[in-house]
């Protein structure tokens, strides 16, 4: 008989790795399991933002703050660049309308312990000299940060390997035996046998669950990025627009005011600088299945609205274009939690904040499955809210 | 925008194509990123081989103005200083113009954006004064500069003693010609000039290294066995220019974007669009020609070129079966034959494994 895993983790992501590296600190014999690399999909193809400002007030931003602040002692951790700064974020808004809204969020968010700030036209202007001259006002997260998304994949998996864990990489798994106390975990490469299984598989991740007769409702949402050539610093950090939050959760009754190409991409302005010089332009929403090719009329209305925001861009090139797919769940909370299926786990449809969410989303993953009390009640995240 | 058959390159084998296309009937648009079409042409001051059906005896240049007189003549849309920047889904082909992006949905697209210069790494290789063989060529024949008084050519085969013979002609120095394989690459009638000329040929040597302050004043070559420049062997020669000429590779950046298969085929180049006997690649209704579709030769091109403009009139039923047949049936004659030779004969294999990949996407 071949040797029986504590925990197998199917996905090598930014959570697969991460629920991998916390599982084996706790003592776990663990497998990590991919069908290619580490961080092959949407780890690879995602920004590095660490955000709070994003959330919603409430459990969302306090599981997040949680997640935020364990990343300033993960590169030593993890014994691997990650490439970490916080230097806060800036949200611009458009209208008074908008900084009337951005005004209750910011007071919201405050009660949950998120350090936020309204910030008034000449403040942000003299934050960004390159913004246009008509934005309104805006909204800064002080605790907001950047990691370099590959390397933290990579941090968490190579440190897994340190304490024992087995990478079996390349190598799909094509079907799953639910035996008396363990599963039978059917790869290209032969069996691999397990007494638990996290299933990591992000966009894939109902791909999985199928083999052990679950449904799990992710659905890949697309969107797609500008790269800049290496330029001057056109803003010293992360600065998006408010209407982010609105495109992002489809919630509320208020209209930007943007043109149509802007609207039928879902097309929010999001900016990031990079340690080179090139920057980053966000961001779109789309439900393409698992396309990946880029569209330029999505380029165009990223590049348009970005113009808006900063003036100064539109004589920047971009130099490429890239896409990935982000794992929705219809209430855009994610997945962490046990199933029907005994031992079979899921973490999986963070949407756009697997990256941010990944250390928390581990930590909770190793203590459920050793049967440790999580560090708060995680009922928001479980699978059964799915189930009715 | 739509347009039946959109065009991108206009070198032999985009203005080749656009000629047969347009004249069976296809409605057409040719774009070129350049301010005048006709790609490498003119550049080509030598006389072409081959056969009377490949225009054999005339000058490069000159069949490139005969192919734009033509497209003149018949009526084929061009547009110049437009930049292809992506095929995207549902063949719609995005082009940079006059600083504005127009989108243009095709029925067909024909990509021959050509080929570009490998390049060589050795000390010194970013130094002003090393340069491509195909830049140096350029400033030659078409700016009518010398990019240097003495100059050193690295590689000997065809591109590389052509040019070399053309800057000799312009009055430059070729100081000599370096070649790491035992043997002359280009056909013995170009080598054969520089020969008479008293050009030396370097053989079994490479470049070691460019030494100069702000820019080339000094070359070292040294023997090269088996892919090691062997210590003790190296030789200063005074020069102000080197010039690589070490192959070419296919440009496909855009069938890639397209989804295209592709594959490592050395004796054309190396990583390629795999194409089939009509030139369509594995995503239907986009086609590749000319060196995008393995680095050959000018003639080759325009053939292929021709060869994809009668398979796309047909597929969109500007020509009858027969027509059609009949038409490719002679253009593959003449590829046939435009392969002979110990050179060509390289090529015809290569792109029958091509081929053969192709008809069995």
């Amino acid at each position: 008989m071949s040797q029986i895993f504590d925990v197998a983790v199917i996905g090598a992501g930014s959570i697969g790795t991460s629920c991998a590296y916390y599982n084996a600190k706790k003592g776990a014999r663990v497998v990590l399991i991919d069908a290619g690399d580490i961080a092959d999909s949407t780890s690879s193809r995602s920004d590095g933002n660490i955000l709070v400002c994003d959330k919603q007030p409430g459990f969302d931003a306090i599981f997040a703050k949680a997640s935020q602040d364990m990343f300033p002692k993960l590169e030593n951790e993890l014994e691997y660049k990650i490439e970490w700064t916080q230097k806060g974020s800036l949200y611009l808004t458009e209208t008074e309308e908008e900084f009337e809204i951005a005004s209750k969020f910011c007071s919201d968010m405050k009660e949950c312990g998120i350090q936020m700030r309204m910030m008034d036209h000449q403040e942000v202007l003299d934050d960004e000299p390159y913004l246009a001259k008509d934005v309104y006002g805006g909204l800064e997260t002080i605790s907001d940060g950047s990691v370099y998304p590959i390397g933290l994949a990579y941090g968490f998996a190579l440190a897994a390997e340190r304490l024992g864990c087995v990478l079996s990489l390349h190598n799909p798994v094509t079907g799953i035996q639910k035996e008396e106390d363990y599963f039978m975990i059917q790869c290209k490469n032969g069996d691999i046998l397990a007494k638990n299984i996290v299933n990591a598989c992000g966009v894939r991740a109902p791909f999985i669950g199928k083999m052990v007769g679950l449904d799990i409702p992710i659905q890949a949402r697309q969107g797609q990025i500008l790269v800049s050539e290496q330029t001057f610093r056109v803003a010293r950090r992360k600065v998006h627009e408010f209407g982010y939050m609105l495109t992002k959760f489809q919630s509320g009754s208020y209209e930007r005011p943007v043109s149509e190409r802007v609207k039928r991409n879902e097309v929010a302005f999001v900016f990031e600088p990079t340690a080179s010089n090139n920057f980053l332009i966000g961001s779109s929403r789309s439900f393409v299945g698992e396309d990946i090719r880029s569209e330029i009329d999505v380029m165009q209305a990223l590049a348009e609205r970005a113009i808006r925001f900063f003036p100064v861009i539109a004589d920047i090139k971009v130099i490429r274009a890239y896409s990935g797919l982000r794992p929705f769940t219809p209430d855009h909370m994610p997945i962490v939690s046990d199933t029907p299926v005994k031992g079979f786990y899921i973490a999986a449809g963070h949407e756009g904040d697997g990256i941010g969410l990944s250390p928390i989303t581990g930590t909770c993953m190793a203590d459920m499955i050793a049967g440790d009390k999580t560090f708060m009640d995680l009922s928001l995240l479980s699978f059964q809210r799915f189930c009715s | 925008m739509k347009r039946e058959v959109v065009i991108i390159g206009a070198g032999p084998a985009g203005l080749a194509a656009a000629i047969e296309a347009t004249k069976n009937g296809c409605e057409v648009l040719l774009i070129d990123e350049n301010r005048t079409a006709g790609g490498q042409f003119f550049k080509q001051l030598h006389k072409f081989f081959g056969s009377q059906a490949h225009s054999a005896g005339i000058r490069g240049f000159e069949i490139g103005k005969q192919l734009l007189k033509e497209t003149e003549e018949i009526g084929v849309e061009v547009w110049l200083e437009s930049s292809v920047i992506g095929i995207f889904a549902g063949k719609r082909v995005a082009v940079l113009r006059h600083g504005i992006t127009e989108t243009i949905e095709a029925q067909s697209i024909l990509i021959c954006t050509g080929g570009a210069e490998n390049p060589l790494r050795f000390p010194g290789w970013t130094l002003p004064g090393v340069m491509g063989a195909g830049a140096a060529q350029t400033m030659v024949n078409v700016n009518r500069v010398l990019p240097g008084k003495r100059i050193l050519m690295i590689g000997s085969g065809n591109v590389g003693v052509i040019v070399a013979y053309q800057l000799l002609q312009a009055g430059a120095d070729v100081v000599g010609i370096v070649e790491g394989m035992p043997r002359i690459g280009a056909y013995g009638v170009h080598a054969a000039k520089l020969k008479r000329a008293g050009v030396p040929f370097f053989i079994g040597h490479t470049i070691a290294e460019a030494r100069g302050k702000d820019h080339v004043e000094e070359a070292v070559i040294a023997h090269f066995e088996n892919g090691k420049i062997l210590k003790g062997t190296e030789q200063k020669i005074d020069v102000d220019t080197i010039c690589v000429a070490v192959g070419l590779r296919p440009l496909s950046e855009l069938a890639q974007m397209a989804g295209v298969k592709h594959d490592f085929i050395p004796e054309l180049g190396g990583f390629m669009p795999i194409h089939n006997e009509n030139m369509e690649t594995s995503v239907k209704d986009v086609y590749v020609a000319g060196d995008t579709a393995g680095v050959e030769e000018a003639s080759t091109a325009m053939d292929e070129g021709r060869l994809a403009a009668v398979s796309v009139s047909y597929s969109l039923g500007h020509l009858s079966s027969q027509a059609a047949e009949q038409k490719k049936e002679e253009i593959r004659d003449r590829l046939a034959s435009l392969r002979q030779g110990p050179f060509g004969e390289r090529r015809m294999n290569a792109k029958k494994r091509v081929v053969d990949m192709g008809v069995n996407l």
